[in-house]
């Protein structure tokens, strides 16, 4: 059973709407991440959770329980907020025994626990500091040690590491991982960050305008998106209309395109990363090959990307072959077996 | 760049011309003619005037009246900054509310309490009528008229500087303190009181020293057996003609408004150790 479930909530601010009959199911001991762009719900599903607002319908369900009622300090979850949230005329200390103090924990045990928990997220010593004199990522682990003493049954972090520099947010999101796993902990992860989410997540959900797009492990989404938008979102940036003709798939000028992916529908949509087009001389023969124009050459440090004008549209290829010029005539080779194909949505 | 400098004090040279014109250099002439009165420099004058007992019942009367406004400021002042910074929709509104007694005249303002508080005022009428009195209190031309004028003017400095600094307090510290298991009372007391205690210390310095020095208010509302240090200045300068006393008790006044802005200011730093 899973341990946190969301059922059919509708939730939002004044009259907007954010979550129409949401559904999702946490299952224990998993770190689950909500993906998704500025605005998808994802916080607000977070503090859904937390308590910090209610649903207009639907429940929230904690191992079984009903919980949509109860108030943010008795459900003991442990949040992490984006800007850390630290008392800023506490110590260190008194930070993270903060939640230790409100459990009426006695002040011998709090003396043992916070060290320790100081000690976990590697900030020893930093007790008797105030927040304004540490440094963004110490910040960061400190409310994360505050979250974590309290032994809370769920973990909720509201992109805690968006506030942080590139190389910090590497090192930090292994540190989350690693302690989330020692501890067990069940956790919710609010990113906008795709790379950061699946290098650390058992689970995704990827969120756009208030639904769940596909949940699934990382691995599988990446490979296997199952909607429009989580293929954009992947990386999928080449789009071509396909209908289904003699039992074979052709583009709107009628070549034919193979792909090694079946799906039985009169129209579908097939998709391909820029990484997987393959730039070919011009007249080359080959499966899928569509001749083309180059639009726009961009550098890209690694690679190269074409924007190539076809008769299938605008396709993308980023290649290491850096010797194309604007306007110079190519084909471009499909792999079929590196395309997806989706049914086309009906509007 | 040395130009930009220049120019930089050039831009300040009026200002500072007119403060150093009109006020440093009359304080500072009035300050030597209240230690040359005698031909030498002797601080005779000083001692006089603070050994004088009528002196120093205006005094402590002053500094007590002082005090008592400030309590009054603050225990009005911060559910009311608290309902505008938190609470209130129409925020603008409230503060416009708030402020609207500094913006009318105090002689309006002070004749509008001689009719509400006076023996045949509204006040008196209302509460014989009601049978809860049964001749009229004196609410008029005592202390407690002067501490009700001096609230109403200074009430809105509080409230102001208060609301300033709880608008500056993240909304988050409020939701973690409650994640982390405290109520909503307790994350009041321990999270959001302590980080507005700035904005009442920095209200308690102006209605401290705005009281300690005002004088329209007594004026008009204080009897003749009720004076404030301000309206001690007038009756030695004016009616008695004694300027050199007037100018002693003037510096004295400075002096303790100086002093008690510096050891609020001191207070404030050791309570709250995260105030910049």
């Amino acid at each position: 059973m899973a341990l946190l479930e969301l059922k059919d909530v509708t939730a939002g601010y004044g009259d907007n709407m954010i979550l129409k009959h949401y559904n999702i199911a946490i299952e224990k001991g998993k770190l689950v991440s909500l993906l998704g762009p500025s605005g998808c719900g994802k916080t607000t599903t977070l503090r859904l959770i937390a308590g910090f607002s209610e649903p207009r319908t639907g429940e929230v369900l904690f191992d079984g329980k009903n919980i949509t009622r109860t108030p943010p300090n008795k459900r003991n979850f442990g949040f992490v907020f984006q800007s850390y949230a630290l008392f800023p005329h506490m110590t260190i200390f008194d930070n993270v025994a903060y939640g230790l103090k409100m459990r009426s924990v006695g002040k011998a045990e709090i003396a043992k626990r916070v060290p320790e928990m100081l000690e976990t997220v590697d900030l020893e010593g930093l007790e008797k500091r105030y927040p304004r004199e540490l440094s963004g990522g110490q910040r960061q682990r400190v409310a994360l040690a505050r979250a974590l003493v309290i032994k809370p049954d769920l973990l909720l972090m509201d992109e805690p590491l968006s506030n942080l520099d590139a190389k910090l947010r590497v090192k930090m999101r292994v540190e989350i991982r690693r302690i989330q796993q020692e501890l067990g902990i069940t956790t919710i992860y609010v990113t906008h960050d795709q790379e950061e989410c699946f290098a650390i997540s058992d689970e995704v959900a990827i969120m756009n305008n208030g639904v769940i797009e596909q949940m699934d492990d990382p691995q599988r989404i990446y490979q296997h998106p199952k909607t429009e938008f989580v293929m954009n979102f992947v990386g999928f940036d080449n789009r071509i209309e396909l209908v289904c003709e003699d039992g074979f798939w052709k583009a709107k000028d009628g070549t034919k395109i193979e792909a090694a992916e079946t799906l039985d529908a009169p129209e579908a949509l097939a998709y391909l990363r820029s990484d997987d087009v393959e730039l070919a001389s011009w007249g080359t023969q080959a499966k899928n090959s569509v001749p083309g124009t180059i639009d726009v050459k961009t550098y890209l440090g690694r690679r190269y990307q074409y924007n190539i004008t076809t008769p299938l549209g605008t396709l993308v290829a980023r290649v290491e072959d850096g010797s194309g010029k604007v306007g110079d005539k190519v084909t471009l080779v499909l792999p079929p077996e590196r395309m997806a194909l989706i049914r086309k949505p009906q509007h | 760049m040395q130009n930009k400098r220049l120019f930089a004090y050039a831009l300040m040279l009026p200002c500072a011309a007119f403060i150093t014109l009109f006020l440093l250099i009359p304080m500072f002439a009035t300050f030597i003619s209240t230690v040359t009165g005698t031909g030498a420099f002797s601080l005779d004058g000083y001692w006089q005037t603070l050994a004088d007992t009528y002196f120093q019942q205006v005094f402590w009367r002053t500094i007590r009246l002082s005090l008592i406004t400030v309590a009054i400021c603050i225990l009005l002042g911060f559910p009311a900054a608290y309902y505008v910074a938190r609470v209130a929709k129409k925020k603008s509104l409230f503060i416009a509310m708030t402020l609207f007694p500094l913006m009318t005249s105090p002689v309006v303002r002070s004749f509008s309490w001689m009719v509400l508080l006076g023996k045949k005022g509204t006040a008196n009428t209302l509460l014989q009528s009601l049978g809860i009195i049964s001749s009229p209190i004196p609410m008029l031309y005592n202390e407690f008229s002067i501490v009700v004028g001096l609230v109403q003017l200074f009430l809105p400095l509080m409230i102001i500087s208060t609301v300033g600094v709880m608008e500056n307090i993240d909304e988050d510290l409020m939701l973690a303190s409650n994640s982390l298991g405290a109520s909503r009372t307790t994350s009041f007391w321990r999270i959001m009181f302590p980080l507005s205690v700035p904005g009442l210390i920095t209200g308690s310095v102006l209605v401290f020293c705005g009281s300690l020095t005002a004088y329209t208010t007594p004026q008009l509302l204080g009897g003749s057996d009720t004076r404030m240090l301000a309206t001690l200045i007038y009756q030695d300068g004016l009616s008695l003609n004694d300027w050199t006393a007037a100018s002693v008790v003037a510096i004295i006044m400075i002096v303790i408004a100086v002093v008690a802005t510096l050891l609020i200011g001191k207070l404030a730093r050791k309570v709250n150790p995260a105030a910049a």
